[in-house]
């Protein structure tokens, strides 16, 4: 059995209309984070969130009468699967490093006192102080942007060109930008998991960049007759069904973990799907074409000098 | 099973010995060393993580994290300007002391910020022996400045202070390692944390009690013996008695509300006859009336001092202080000993809970939270129950696929891939670190990864045997080809990994750790032992086709 089999499709002839869409994503991506529409977990955010654990069933909107009355503005929510009769409630009250778990026993204290009939079993909770809030979210940005740059100077050094490695970034970067503004579409917010999971598909992005870079490399020592648009073009169309058949696996498996993995690991697993599909997107439709772009405005001769330094 | 087989070590080399038999047996002379060589690491890995899990009250090889155990991570930052406001304290005595002692006369000695003080006033004659003094008492820590004709400003130098801060944070870090012991929890972390030095990260998986663990860790637990100036039911009434100011050398102290709801206010020497450091050990007893009391053992040095202090003062009231605030005060009846008891209104969880705190020892500064996180347990075995189910339905999805495309060699990439997790799982268990919700996520993504090399393979080999080569050519080719995809792959993807590793604390770490060994581990599995696997099943003969 085999799918596409020696495929030719003018992958690069495409990549300028599909170019407009990358913009008009990247800008929504953008617009989401300067515009503040991005949502922030509690380690970066400062405060308190509760995973509770009730008898029975719980009412959502008794426990929203009880927090609220302490707490106006907490966010409530069921969480899980139904059976288990959890509810995670964000406290908008602020946390202090003085007293950190202040606001957490308060709403415990008013639900026993207001929901007294359903009383909470178990419960799991999480407070950050402004010190470590800050801390984190300034080391988040950090660690994307380094993990980011040794990524594309390893791409650099191995490539022997500039312009490899920031094909490959800009890809990259394209992606993480989109993937933020479609959680934010979609009502998640970043957490610690989330950041993993963007430092995950920027390696995944990367990699598939790197398997039809190598390719492309691959035949030009081989074929010095064609021009760079068409060796690149060919790496695409020969790693295609390695491209089609990884991604889809690769893709399907963490559907699963996002259908089956549980509510904790939900946000993790819907960055990495997206992440899948937009980084072989951006792979064959942005990363390639700029490079094609790159040696494509210079004049035959000095192309083939470009090809003699690798 | 005789006694050796429980020795993982002989276990591996009987293990490995019956291998080598089997492939001088079974596999031609070529592929023997490779063959040798791959099945005796994959056979340590195997021991290593056997049991995998906790059964029949064997602890499992395989840590679970506190998100799939259940358990407290805390974030605490030690205020260490406890400890700088401690030692000028301690310094402004020291000096007043050594001045009186050598008969200089001075105006003032007092503290002017935390981590200085100053002296003024001093007898115009004798200010050269001050200076004396104070260098003899702080040279190199302390810079000493002079400050008009008669004063002295004396402050903390940078390097003391980082030094100080230090100190202040390991004895707060052995402090809070000696009271989890107490709590007995098992595999707890207990460790500096962040950039900023004063932050220590406590993580303890399995705790059941959530809030008297907390309470145990935070009590900064200064015990002191104090004798008793006065008592009144006001602060007002106190200090009427002493003339409206309180002396340097006394504090006022409240002890806790009793049943009536009223507070006795005790007016007590500043200086302690006894602190939290004298002690030997301690323990919860019952009094004359089973009422819970606290027994504790004095050292021999403290003994001493106790025994010469009490006789000196039989008749007055001794307070017992558990930060700063007054549990009892009996009156001492005779020379009291080694052996002493706190009674108070306890009940018994609080007697146990305070004994267990003294025997730890005091925190030398007070606690601040920055972060806290409780797992429950339940919540904790969801996630497992989830986790295993998605991995279980990502991995059969897998199997399915690889087989039905790939057919036999979809089989050869099958054994790679457990290969590849079996070792992860070996690193874990061997390595003491823990599985977390995100390291399950991540051997998920290792799975990815894994099907990627194999694909990358595969499909490689076909385009050769299209090209018109042999079987034999195809294969040596298609694994050549790739390699170098392979090393740059792999190697941006550690980039990744390591800085995760680099940042992250609890789950992210599980995270990094199951993509760095994965990353590795795929090398191993998905390349050299898949290309083993082609070459010894297609043997010397001339092949014709490929399952492939």
């Amino acid at each position: 059995m085999e799918i596409l089999k020696n495929p030719n499709v003018d992958f690069l002839g495409r990549a300028k209309y599909l170019a407009i869409a990358s913009v008009l994503f990247v800008a929504a991506g953008i617009y989401a984070v300067a515009g503040g529409h991005v949502r922030y977990g509690v380690e970066f955010s400062e405060g308190t969130q509760l995973i509770l654990q009730f008898q029975s069933t719980p009412e959502i909107e008794k426990i929203r009468g009880a927090v609220e009355s302490i707490s106006p503005g907490s966010v409530i929510q069921t969480f899980g699967e139904a059976e288990d009769n959890r509810v995670l409630i964000r406290l908008a009250l602020e946390a202090l490093e003085a007293d950190l778990d202040a606001p957490a026993r308060a709403a415990l204290a008013t639900l026993a006192e207001a929901y007294g009939e359903n009383s909470v079993i178990e419960s799991s909770s999480e407070s950050v102080g402004p010190i470590v809030g800050a801390e984190l979210r300034r080391k988040a940005i950090l660690l994307v942007s380094l993990g980011l740059l040794f990524q594309l100077i390893y791409l650099g050094v191995r490539f022997k060109g500039g312009i490899w490695g920031a094909g490959a970034a800009v890809a990259a970067l394209h992606d993480v930008i989109i993937a933020v503004g479609i959680l934010t579409f979609f009502g998640y917010e970043i957490t610690l998991n989330i950041i993993a999971a963007l430092l995950t598909l920027v390696g995944y992005s990367v990699n598939d960049t790197i398997v039809i870079f190598d390719r492309a490399r691959e035949n030009l020592r081989q074929r010095h007759k064609l021009s760079i648009s068409e060796l690149l073009n060919n790496a695409i169309n020969q790693t295609l069904s390695r491209t089609v058949i990884t991604s889809g696996t690769t893709g399907l498996a963490l559907m699963g973990l996002y259908l089956f993995g549980g509510e904790v690991l939900r946000g993790f697993s819907f960055v990495l799907v997206v992440g899948t599909i937009v980084g072989t997107y951006s792979t064959m439709f942005v990363a390639v074409p700029l490079v094609a772009f790159w040696y494509g405005r210079k004049v035959r001769p000095e192309a083939r000098a470009a090809n003699a330094a690798l | 099973m005789s006694p050796d087989l429980q020795n993982p070590f002989v276990l591996w080399l009987l293990l490995s010995a019956a291998l080598a038999g089997l492939t001088y047996a079974f596999v031609r002379k070529e592929l023997q060393v490779r063959a040798v060589f791959y099945g005796a690491i994959l056979l340590a890995c195997g021991v290593a993580i056997w049991p995998p899990f906790d059964k029949d009250g064997t602890p499992g090889k395989i840590h679970l994290g506190l998100d799939l155990k259940g358990g407290i991570h805390l974030v605490l930052q030690v205020v260490i300007e406890d400890a700088y406001n401690a030692t000028v304290g301690d310094a402004v005595t020291t000096s007043r002391d050594q001045a009186a002692r050598q008969g200089i006369q001075f105006g003032v000695i007092e503290r002017t910020d935390a981590t200085s003080f100053s002296v003024r006033g001093t007898e115009p004659a004798r200010v050269k022996d001050m200076r004396g003094v104070l260098e003899d008492q702080f040279s190199p820590g302390w810079n000493i400045r002079t400050e008009g004709e008669d004063g002295f400003s004396i402050r903390m130098t940078d390097i003391y202070k980082r030094q100080l801060g230090d100190q202040t944070v390991e004895e707060a870090k052995r402090t809070l390692e000696r009271r989890v012991n107490e709590l007995g929890v098992a595999e707890p972390v207990i460790a500096r944390h962040g950039s900023t030095g004063d932050q220590i990260l406590v993580q303890l998986p399995g705790v059941e009690d959530v809030e008297q663990a907390k309470r145990i860790i935070k009590t900064t637990a200064q015990l002191s013996l104090r004798l008793v100036e006065d008592s009144a039911a006001s602060e007002e009434t106190l200090l009427e008695g002493t003339g409206g100011r309180l002396p340097d050398n006394l504090v006022i102290m409240s002890s806790s509300a009793q049943g009536s709801g009223e507070r006795l206010y005790y007016l007590l020497r500043r200086e302690s006859m006894i602190t939290g450091r004298d002690l030997k050990t301690a323990r919860v007893g019952v009094d004359e009336n089973n009422r819970p009391q606290i027994n504790f053992i004095l050292n021999a040095n403290a003994t001493d001092k106790f025994s010469r202090e009490t006789r000196r003062n039989i008749g007055r009231q001794l307070a017992v202080v558990l930060d700063d605030r007054v549990y009892s005060a009996p009156t001492i009846q005779s020379k009291l000993g080694a052996d002493n008891r706190i009674t108070g209104q306890f009940t018994t969880e609080e007697a146990d809970e305070l004994s267990k705190i003294l025997k730890a020892g005091a925190l030398p500064a007070t606690l601040r939270y920055l972060q806290e996180l409780t797992v429950g347990a339940s919540l904790g075995r969801d996630s497992i129950r989830d986790g295993v189910r998605a991995s279980v339905a990502a991995m059969a999805f897998i199997v399915l696929f690889m087989v039905g495309y790939y057919r036999l060699s979809g089989l050869n990439a099958v054994v790679a891939l457990s290969a590849n997790l079996l070792i992860v799982a070996a690193f874990l268990a061997y390595s003491g670190a823990t599985l977390t919700l995100p390291g399950i996520a991540g051997i998920i993504l290792i799975v990815g990864v894994g099907v990627d090399t194999n694909v990358l393979v595969f499909e490689r080999i076909r385009e050769e045997l299209r090209n018109g080569k042999t079987v034999r050519m195809a294969i040596q080719n298609g694994f050549d080809r790739v390699l170098t995809t392979i090393i740059d792959t792999h190697l941006t993807g550690l980039i990744a990994a390591a800085f995760l590793f680099q940042f992250g604390t609890g789950p992210i770490k599980g995270f990094a750790i199951t993509l760095i060994i994965g990353l590795m581990a795929n090398v191993f599995a998905s390349y050299l032992v898949s290309k083993f696997l082609f070459e010894w099943v297609l043997g010397k003969r001339r092949v014709e086709s490929l399952s492939i």
